[in-house]
This record gives structure tokens, sequence and C-alpha cells, in this order.
């Protein structure tokens, strides 16, 4: 039993007399029948309707309810009763043959008090306990925190911290972001790491640098993995066999064009020789470069097709990489006549930069007769590949100001001097001056006012540091990196009626995932946003503005599973024709982005996530899902033809790809990420009463015959038929979310044999036919996938209420309580006659009490 | 390799000046564990277990008929112990019990759920830091997120540790007089933060309700922690690092060289015990994240590790399958080997260290969490048998953690949801 009822910000002598007032209450209550006991009519109810099955002798479904209390207080009792509510809401319990005498009458009396007394229960713990608790950053909201507080927008600490744990993919759920002293250490250890970068290295920036590549310089070496077809020398097209190494002019001769022809995964090493970044920053990078098709006998000419390019940062370490390798400079598109680009990467100290050519076939791997990299053979257009006549590096880049903007955020104008360690800051006075910038920095980070009180226990820290005669930067960096591991930054609090400033800062986090700006939180400060016309007014302007792509990027990953996107490879075996194709897994994920985001910013109806009339493409995509070629690697939105099977993000292929294994597809496992994800209906676990069976998986054929097996025995059926019936549907698109008619497999069917784009032999097989058709469980049947689209997409509203489920526990780390359920309908009434489209429901959610507390 | 007599030496002095102030048990463990030779345990985990048939010897007792897969370890049958019919009680729910296999904490799939402290924290909770390293927590192929077989006793994970070059950095490589230095200010310095954040935190606390309090309490204790780590780490940064005739390994980043990885990680955790690092070492083998990888020279697994596990009876998965777990148990037995080979004090480092190798995982084919395979290796325990625990009513893997706990020098009678113990081991 609870024992806290006083009211935060009351007065501790208001908040006694209240305890001792409430106490009573309950005492009270307790010895009285309401609203402690149970009503009659549940248990009426559970005793004539449930207990054959649900007694202490079956049991079935691990449902025991002789035994479960009737304490709706504690909030893991109320949750069982809150299940069994669902259940007979739904008509699921009792069972169709068990229910037929059962009077609709009945059933609404219970459902009614049901309702009413765990409403009453949960409303009476958000009344004293609020929705949730206070909520830790997560690892990406730290990192964003700290890059917006202190102007630091390249700021990398995330491999201080550890991952945060997930639960159903969601990281922001506030009862798993857990504090240990790791966590802590860890903080203590990026606090430390993005101040150091936040101080101005010297009085005058870092001296840049500058690179200019030509001829034998643009690569590493002569040679490259997969012999010459995959790297050589030319000049006016034609090789060049054996270009001069020495002296340094020859080497450099500006009338040589480096060829590549193959990606840059693993084994390469493709970066211009001796470059490396002298310092952590970022670098602009010039270079002229075209589009080009290799011909027999290493000549070139100009491609057919642009070819799309970008740059990886990494070791100069050879074949093996050792450390990260980070994708950087933005895709950029070759044309087949030579162009300049200009691009900006990002380099740690000691780093190089390599070309990556997306989309490019790798080496096959011989192993017979030794072991070597074999270039596959030329297609009838010769190979695509790229040519680079020159390259201009210079960096790194220095602020537009000295000393940079991220350093006046702590120290503002103070003068600097040259120091043994790095720089000295000159203060006037000393204390007075600590006490200033500390002032300033506390209320920045805090993200709210921060009391003197407070502030006291950081200046004292920083007093005795000075006290102790250690420089004024030294001294400064200390409270500040106290500070920023200390609960005013590191956690989120709910927001509560007049709380402008954790509105705020729900707000920013749910947007931005960052802090609010300076605007957000002048309105905060003037007690103004809690009106509904400012709050909508700043959502708009904050998923207006570019810091928007930060929600997109979490909030897919984690919603919908983005985050698993390359969790497995494609079967090489199977698959041959996907081996090693980054690009399009790149592409794929990109499309859902700019998916979801135009769902958001164009306010479409939430049926765009089962089925849409258009989608993004590029060219890799438009040709993996079979529609007219478009060029270049920009995603760009294409109507799609009536016969397409694609449109909507239920069929886009990074969804059919993340719900598949990279081997074979299971409805199952489709047909849950659906109900999860899509329609919020997902399946209980399994009964743990019911023995595990073993599947004897030999002999069976299609995945269909199998689960026919499978769920043979009618517990299994009971809830396969929940899900399966949507993931059959889905049988017409293979691990990557290409279409297919048949299945392909090792052992039976027609043989198809070939080379794949590496150029290794494949040998698979085109096996049975695919039966998409089903029947849901509503009793709807569907022919194929656009039938069940259409079956879905009349379902507006429960793909809507799914979807402020998502987003609410994505925005305030609390799932949807019982007693929130009543806003979430009148939400969605407000947004029915509309559509159910997503900005209006993202508004509705954010105006709601459930977003503002209040 | 070098003994590391420094590290004993500075050890007894650490226990002298702390006999002066601490009073009472944990002064008597101290003093308990200075007399008696070093006690350690390895404690292993693969998450996706073995094909059990092969693993349980069909005989029980001390002149039980070696099974399949024990047949590896014959020439150590006087040096393990293969028990059967042991299992966390009502810890279920498929692979979700993998992080609680030094645990027991029940029923890890429920809403709410929040695990418990491991053994290797438990242990160091009641002995304290007595080696450079409390405890080291090892994985290979570890998703390091969301698994670790080792847990705060708030719930919170610990991390693992998955490259074996960091970890002989961390253990061996002497940082220079101003590494040092630097050390000591930072620990010095953050000691003062830590302070101050606790303060100010306490004010923090105070405007809230209980419940967010309660949630609050996590930063007190993980605050009390890392003060008393840092204190400790203060000590030893000033002490010389052991020597080590290895060198620096290199990291094998390419996943599918599993066996590689996990004898590699295996001969990092062998070093840190004869150099006396540390005592206690978890491993955590992830099959559960690993890709079709190298099972010999010649032989690529069909899938990635996870779909293998469930082989559906197919003939060609279960007999890939078999060669995985045999390589696995060579894996073990050089392991063993290693440990015996070595010699402290008169004594093998086999005799020294209870190994434990176990899965959460009874049958991965069907989820089962019962009967799971267990191991238990040297550290002065009486083996030599097949201890048959009751297949369809199993009794809770932790009395065997307790056992180990007392043999470990821990004065405990009961831990997670055990019954009792399994003293006969001993």
């Amino acid at each position: 039993m609870r024992s806290s009822f006083f009211v935060p910000g009351s007065s501790l002598l208001v908040r006694s007399c209240l305890l001792a007032f409430l106490g009573s209450c309950l005492i009270v209550a307790a010895i009285g029948d309401e609203p402690g006991a149970k009503p009659d009519e549940i248990s009426r109810f559970v005793e004539r309707r449930c207990l054959d099955c649900h007694d202490d002798g079956l049991a079935k479904g691990d449902l025991n309810l002789v035994d479960l209390p009737w304490t709706l207080e504690d909030a893991d009792v109320r949750s069982r009763w809150v299940r069994i509510y669902d259940r007979v809401e739904a008509g699921e319990m009792p069972p169709q043959d068990k229910a037929r005498d059962l009077p609709n009458a009945e059933r609404t009396g219970f459902l009614t008090t049901a309702r009413d007394v765990i409403l009453a229960a949960d409303r009476a713990e958000v009344r004293t306990q609020g929705r949730g608790t206070p909520r830790r950053l997560t690892r990406t909201e730290y990192e964003d925190n700290l890059r917006d507080l202190l102007r630091l927008p390249n700021l990398d600490i995330a491999d201080h911290l550890p991952e945060d744990r997930d639960s159903h993919g969601f990281t922001r759920v506030s009862g798993l972001l857990d504090m240990s002293r790791i966590q802590l250490e860890a903080y203590l250890n990026a606090a430390e790491a993005a101040l150091r970068q936040a101080i101005a290295s010297g009085t005058q920036p870092p001296p840049a640098r500058d690179w200019r590549f030509t001829g034998m310089d643009l690569f590493p070496a002569t040679t490259t993995f997969g012999g010459r077809e995959a790297m050589f020398f030319v000049r006016n097209g034609k090789w060049v066999p054996n270009p001069p190494k020495d002296p340094r002019e020859k080497r450099r001769d500006p009338t040589l064009e480096l060829a590549l022809f193959r990606s840059a995964t693993w084994p390469y090493f493709g970066y211009p020789q001796g470059m490396r970044a002298p310092r952590d920053g970022a670098y602009r990078v010039r270079f002229s470069g075209r589009a080009v098709r290799q011909l027999p006998g290493f000549r070139i000419v100009p491609a057919y097709e642009p070819l799309p390019m970008s740059f990886r940062a990494r070791q100069p370490s050879g074949p093996d990489v050792s450390g990260d390798v980070r994708e950087t400079g933005g895709w950029m598109d070759l044309q087949p006549e030579a162009r300049e680009f200009e691009t900006t990467v990002t380099l740690k100290k000691g780093e190089t930069f390599e070309y990556s050519l997306l989309g490019l076939p790798v080496p096959f791997i011989r192993t017979d007769g030794g072991f070597f990299y074999d270039y596959p053979p030329m297609p009838p257009d010769g190979h695509r590949g790229a040519a680079f006549q020159w390259m201009e590096v210079r960096g790194p880049i220095s602020p537009e100001s000295w000393p940079p903007e991220s350093h006046r955020v702590l120290f503002g104008d103070l003068p600097i001097q040259d120091g043994p360690k790095g720089i000295a800051i000159i203060p006037g006075d000393a204390r007075e001056d600590a006490s200033r910038l500390f002032r300033r920095f506390a209320v920045r980070a805090a993200r709210k006012p921060v009391s003197e009180e407070a502030q006291q226990v950081y200046r004292e820290l920083i007093f005795a540091k000075l006290d102790e005669g250690a420089p004024f930067a030294e001294a400064m960096l200390q409270g500040y990196q106290a500070f920023l591991c200390s609960g005013h930054f590191l956690y989120l609090m709910e927001p509560k009626s007049n709380d402008d400033f954790a509105l705020a800062n729900q707000l920013s986090h749910l947007l931005w995932n960052s802090r609010p700006d300076e605007a957000l939180l002048a309105l905060a400060d003037a007690g103004a946003l809690a009106q509904p016309e400012a709050l909508r007014a700043e959502a708009e302007r904050m998923i207006a503005d570019g810091r928007f792509s930060r929600f997109v990027d979490h909030f897919t990953r984690q919603w919908l599973d983005l985050a698993e996107l390359r969790r497995d490879l494609p079967d090489e075996r199977l698959y041959p024709e996907y081996r090693r194709d980054d690009y399009l897994v790149d592409s794929m994920e990109r499309e859902t982005q700019q998916f979801f985001a135009a769902m958001v910013r164009e306010n479409l109806p939430v049926t765009a996530l089962v089925d849409s009339a258009f989608t993004f493409v590029n060219d890799r995509l438009a040709a993996h899902y079979g529609l007219p070629r478009v060029s270049g690697s920009t995603l760009r939105k294409v109507e799609l033809p009536d016969w397409s099977p694609y449109g909507g993000l239920l069929t886009q292929a990074s969804i059919l790809k993340l719900t598949a294994n990279g081997t074979t597809t299971s409805p199952v496992h489709r047909g849950v990420w659906v109900m999860e994800k899509l329609l919020g209906d997902p399946p209980p676990p399994p009964p743990k009463s019911v023995p595990a069976i073993e599947p004897d998986i030999r002999g069976a054929t299609t995945i269909r015959e199998q689960l026919a097996k499978h769920t043979k025995a009618k517990s299994c059926a009971a809830c396969h038929a929940r899900f399966d019936p949507v993931g059959f549907a889905l049988e017409n698109f293979d691990v990557m979310g290409a279409w297919r008619d048949r299945y392909r497999g090792m052992e039976k069917g027609e043989k198809i044999t070939g080379i794949d784009r590496a150029g290794h032999p494949f040998e698979y097989r085109i096996g049975a036919e695919v039966d998409a058709g089903g029947k849901l469980r509503t009793g709807e049947t569907f022919a194929d996938v656009q039938e069940l689209k259409a079956l879905l997409a009349a379902r507006p509203r429960t793909l809507a209420r799914n979807l402020l489920r998502q987003l609410t526990l994505y925005a305030t780390g609390t799932k949807v309580r019982f007693s929130d359920r009543s806003e979430i309908e009148r939400i969605l009434d407000s947004c029915a006659k509309n559509g159910y489209r997503v900005r209006d429901l993202m508004l509705g959610l954010v105006e709601s009490r459930i977003f503002k507390g209040s | 390799m070098k003994s590391p007599h420094i590290v004993r030496r500075l050890n007894r002095r650490r226990f002298l000046r702390g006999a002066g102030v601490i009073l009472g048990l944990p002064a008597l463990n101290l003093f308990a564990n200075k007399e008696s030779p070093p006690r350690r345990m390895l404690l292993i985990s693969n998450n996706l277990g073995v094909l059990p048939w092969h693993f349980f010897p069909a005989t029980a007792g001390k002149d039980y008929m070696p099974s399949r897969y024990l047949d590896e370890l014959a020439g150590f049958r006087d040096d393990f112990t293969v028990i059967s019919g042991l299992s966390h009680p009502a810890v279920v729910g498929g692979h979700s019990t993998e992080n609680c296999f030094l645990t027991g904490a029940k029923d890890p799939t429920r809403s709410g759920f929040r695990n418990t402290i491991s053994l290797d924290q438990f242990a160091m909770e009641h002995l304290g830091q007595q080696t450079r390293f409390a405890t080291l927590n090892l994985g290979v192929n570890i998703h390091k997120a969301n698994r670790s077989l080792s847990w705060t006793r708030d719930g919170a994970l610990l991390p693992a540790e998955d490259s074996p070059s960091a970890l002989f950095r961390r253990m061996f490589v002497q940082g220079d007089r101003a590494d040092v230095q630097r050390r000591k200010f930072q620990l010095d310095r953050r000691g003062s933060i830590l302070d101050a954040v606790a303060e100010d935190m306490r004010r923090f606390q105070r405007d809230l309700d209980a419940d967010d309090r309660a949630r609050l309490d996590q930063y007190f204790t993980s605050v009390r922690e890392l003060e008393d780590r840092m204190q400790t780490a203060r000590d030893w940064s000033t002490r010389p690092k052991p020597e080590t005739s290895e060198h620096e390994p290199e990291d094998i980043l390419d996943k599918a060289k599993f066996f590689e990885k996990f004898e590699l990680m295996l001969r990092m955790a062998q070093l840190a015990f004869e150099t006396d690092s540390t005592r206690i070492v978890t491993l955590m083998v992830d099959g559960f994240a690993t890709p079709a990888f190298e099972i010999s020279a010649d032989e690529k697994s069909l899938t990635g590790y996870h779909n293998l596990s469930h082989h559906g009876q197919s003939k060609r998965k279960i007999e890939q399958l078999e060669r995985v777990d045999h390589r696995q148990m060579r894996v073990l037995r050089r392991l063993l080997e290693r440990l015996a080979g070595h010699a402290e004090g008169g004594a093998r480092l086999l005799d020294r260290t209870m190994v434990l190798y176990g899965s959460n995982m009874g049958d991965a084919n069907v989820h089962n969490n019962t009967n799971l395979p267990i191991l238990i290796a040297g550290g002065g325990l009486r083996h030599g048998k097949h201890l048959a625990f009751n297949r369809d009513h199993n009794t809770p893997l932790s009395n065997l953690f307790v056992t180990m706990l007392q043999q470990f020098g821990v004065e405990a009678d009961s831990f997670s949801s055990s019954s009792g113990n399994l003293n006969q081991l001993t």
C-alpha cells in the first residue's frame, strides 16, 4: 500500500495535514464497504461466467480468478484486471461456445462497473503520483542536448555512454531508463569530453591545412582487390600500364585519371595518398569526377546513367578495418561528363576518407587454386564505375568567429591567453565572474530556472577549486561537468499543471530529441505555453524546423523497428542478386524516413500507413520495385501505377526486410509485426500452462503447410488466427521486399543458375507458388495484398488509435494508462472529420491532458 | 609469466590499514580471505545451450557413463561434475531468460519486470574489492545493450567488455607517471563532483512525490557505489600493474569467427586470474547474436546460430549443431588444460578456480528453460560424478550458487530463489 498523498509544491505543513486527513479517510474506507470491496456485480459475473475455466484447478491461460486479489491500488493487480476487462469488452471472453446464454445486459453491467472502479483506482494513482516518473535522458537525447547546449553540432560522445535498454524497440521508457554506477561514470566521461571540445583550443583558430591530389596520389596503391578490372589509371580513356612513381611531378601527372569499379566494402582501402586528419573537425572536399563504363581492354567511356557515391571516414589501416567506418559527406551523383563537386566530411584525428561508390559489386573471393579476389564477368554494356581527375581538401574548417561559440557558452567574452597547458582564461573578479557565468550556464543546461540554493552547491565546488589555486578555466569546467551529471540535466520531469517548463521540455524532446530553444523557453517563462493556440503554434514551428528529422529518425527506429534493418544479411545462396547491396538497404531506410516525415508535414491520412498512391524512390529502389527507371540517388516522390503492389508503409522494402530473417520469410513474424506496430493489437504471449509443442518440420514444404501443422492444436490456432492471415498476404514479398510469385529453395523445383553481381556462381531452385490469400479473424477474406490493404485502410480509427498509443509512449515515457483512454478517444473524435490525419493526431496529443499533465 | 608478488604484498597492507577502522564481519571476511589461498570463479553461459540428449549422461552417480559431449572431457573426469535436473524456478520466457542466468529473477517477460543482483556482483558486494578489478564482465559476439550476465542490485545492466585488446590494456599497460598523476587528479576531481551532485540531488528530490523519489534512489546508490569504486581505484592507480610476457592481442571483428573469439576471451580470463587482476569473471557467449559462423576450417554454419538452434528436427541442422557443441566442449577442455597446467603457490590454478559452464536454455529448439545443462569444474570442490536431480521437478540452480558462494568465502546460506545448497560438492 502506498502512503504518500502530499501535493507537490505545497508547504510541508499543508502536506502533513493533508496526509493526516487522507490517512483517516483511508481508515474509514477500509472499515466501510466502498470503494475497497469487490462490487457484487463483478463477483457474480466472475463466479458465473469465468470460474469454470479460471479457477485454481484449471487456471486456463495462467489466470486463476480465485486467487487474483482485488487490490486495484496495486498497479500490477490493476493491469491484470484491465486485461480481463479488455478481453471481455472485445467479446473474446467468455469464449463463444460458453457465452451463448450470456445476456447482453449482464456483459454490459460487468463492463460498466469494472470500468468505473478501475478508472477510479487509476485516476487516484495519477492524482497522487502523476502519470509516470521522472525520465532519464536517453543516450541520444544526452548527446543532442549537449550538441545544442554547447553549440557543437558534430559532437560525438555516444561512445562514452552505454546503450539504453529497450522494450519492444522503445528506448524512451521511463521504467527502463535506469541509473547505475556505470551509467553515472559514463556521464562523467561524456561531459568531460564534451566540455574539453567546447573550449577554445588556443588564442587563434587551429591552422587549416591544404591538400591537392592528382594522378597516382588519388589512390594509396597501384592495385586493389579484384585486380585491374577493379581499379587502374587512364589517360584519354585508355589504360596506362605502368605510370611512373617517381619523380613526384610524374606521379602527380594531372592528365592521369583514377578509374574505380568496385564498392568500398571490405577488403578495400581507397583513400587519397597521405591524407590524414591532423585533428577532429570538418574538412572541405572539392573534386572532379565522372561516371564511366569500362569496356574490354580497360578502356573507359562515358556512362549511360549517373553513378551515386559518398565517402567513408576510417583509419588509413589498409584492407583490414580497425575502428569505426562512417559514411560522411552525403550522397552525390557523378554524371557522364566530368564535373566539380564540393562537400564536407567530418573526420576524427588520424582518420582519412575513402571513395565509396554506391551499388557497385565487390570482387569474388576465389579459393580454388589459392586465395585471391576475382572481378565479376563483364556485362554487355561494360562495368559501371567512376573516374576522378583531381581532389582538394582543406581543413579543419574553423568556426566563423573565434573563440568559437561553444567557448563563449562557457566563458562569455572573458579574455583568453595561451597558457602552458592549452589556454588560460583571465577573469576580472574570479568569484564574481564564476558566479555570473555559472548562473547563465546552469539555467541553459537545466532548461528551466535553477534555484539559488542549488546553484550554491556548484558555486562552492568552483570556489573551493579557485581557493586551491586552480586555473579559472579548470575550476569552471569542474562545476560545469558536475552540473551536466546532475539531476537538473539528466532527468525530465513530468509536466503537471502550471509547469510550462516541464511542458516545453517534453515538447522539445518529442520533436527535436533535445532542449527547447530560446523562443520556446521564453514562452514558458511568460507562462503562456499551455494556451492551446500557443502550444499548437510552437509545435507547428518545431515540426517545420530541421531538427524535426531527429524525431523522424528516432521514432521510426523505435516504433517500426527500423533500428533492426541491418540485423540480417540476405542469404547469398538463395538471393545472390542482393549480395553486399548496402546501397539498396540504405535507400530503403531513407524511403521510410521520408515517407513518414511527409505523413506528418503534409498532414496525410493515417491510412497511408497501409496504402498510398505514391512513395519515395531513387534509381535503386525504382528497379527493386519494378517501377519505371528514375535516375540518381535522390529520393523523390513518385506516383505508383495501379498495378503496383507497393504504396503505404506496410509494403515498403525496409519493413519487409526487417520482418524477415534474410533467408526465409515468416507470416508469423510479419503478421505479429503488423498487429503490434500498425494495428495496436499485439498477440498475448503464449500461455505458460500449455506445454511447449516440439515443431517437427521435416517433410513439410511451404510455410503455409508447416503452420497448418503447427496450429493443429486448438490452443495454438486461436492465437495464430490473429496474425498469420495478415502475414500470408505479405508472402508475395521476398526477404528484401521484392515481388515474387514463387518461393525459392535449395532442393526442389526448377533449377536456376548463373553468376551473381560479385562474380560468384549460384544455383537455387524456384519452387511452390505463393498463396497470399486468407481470412481475417473478423471474417473478411482477401486474395492478395492489395485486397488486404483495402481491408486495413477501411479501419482508419484503429490505425489512428495505435499511432496515438505509440506516440504517447515515445513522448511521455509511459504507456497509455486506463485513465488516458477516454482522452485518446476524444482526440480521435476531433480528428475523425478530417479523415484522421497524422499531424492533426500529433497536435491533438500535444494539446491533450495526457501530454500536458493537467 | 611473472607472479604478481607486489600486488599481494600491497593487498596485505591494505588489509592492515583497513582492519583499524572496519569492525565486525567485513573485517573477518577479509581476514579469512587473506589466510586462505585466493578463490576464483569463471561463470560462462552460452545463451543457446547445447543439444541436451548428447550432453547429459544416461546414468547417475560416481560411475556414470559419459555422454558423447562429455567424452571430450574424459581426461578431466575427476575435475568436474555434471548436474542434471537444475533450473531457475519460474524463470521462463524463451530467450528473455538469458539475462537471468546468474540472477534467477523470475518471469522476465512479464510487464514491469526488473532484474536482480547477479551472482558475481553479490559475491563482490560481500567480499569487497581485493584486486584491481572487482569483477570482469566479458562477452563474445554480445549485444551489449540488451544482454549481460552481470546486473546490479537495482536491476541495471552492467555492460560486457567484448574487446580483448581493450581488456589487455586495462590490465597490463602501465601509463607513464604523468598518466598516473592525471588519473589520480581526475579521481580526486570526480570525488568532489560526486559530493556536490549528491548534495544537490537531495535538495532536488525534496519536491518530488514518493513514487518519483523512489525512482531517483538509484541515483544515490550509483553515487555511493561509484565513490567506493573510485576510492579503490585511487588506491590501485598508484600501484604498478602486473607484468606479462603476453602481447596485446588483436581483436577479431568478424563475428563468424565465433570459436576463435570464444577462445581468445577465455585466454584473457585466464590471464586475469594468473596475474590476480580479478577473482571473478563472467562471460556471456551470445550465440543469439552470432550470424552464420565458422564451425571448422572447412565448414560454415547453414544459418545464423539462433536459426540453427531451432533445428526443427532437420537432420542436417542437428548434425551441424553436434559439431558445434563438440567444438565447444573442446574449447572448454583446452581451458581446463591450461588452468590445470598453471601452478600457483603449489596448487593448480584449476583447483582455485570454479568454472561454471551452462546455459539458460534447456532445449533452445523449443525454447525450454528447464533441465539446464550445467557443468562445474575445479575450484577445490569434490568432483567426478553426475548429480542427477528430478527432471520433472527441477532443483533450483541457485542451490548450486549458494554452495559456490560458500566455497568462494561468502557467508551466505541463500541466494535468489535457492531452497538449500549443493554441499555434496564440498
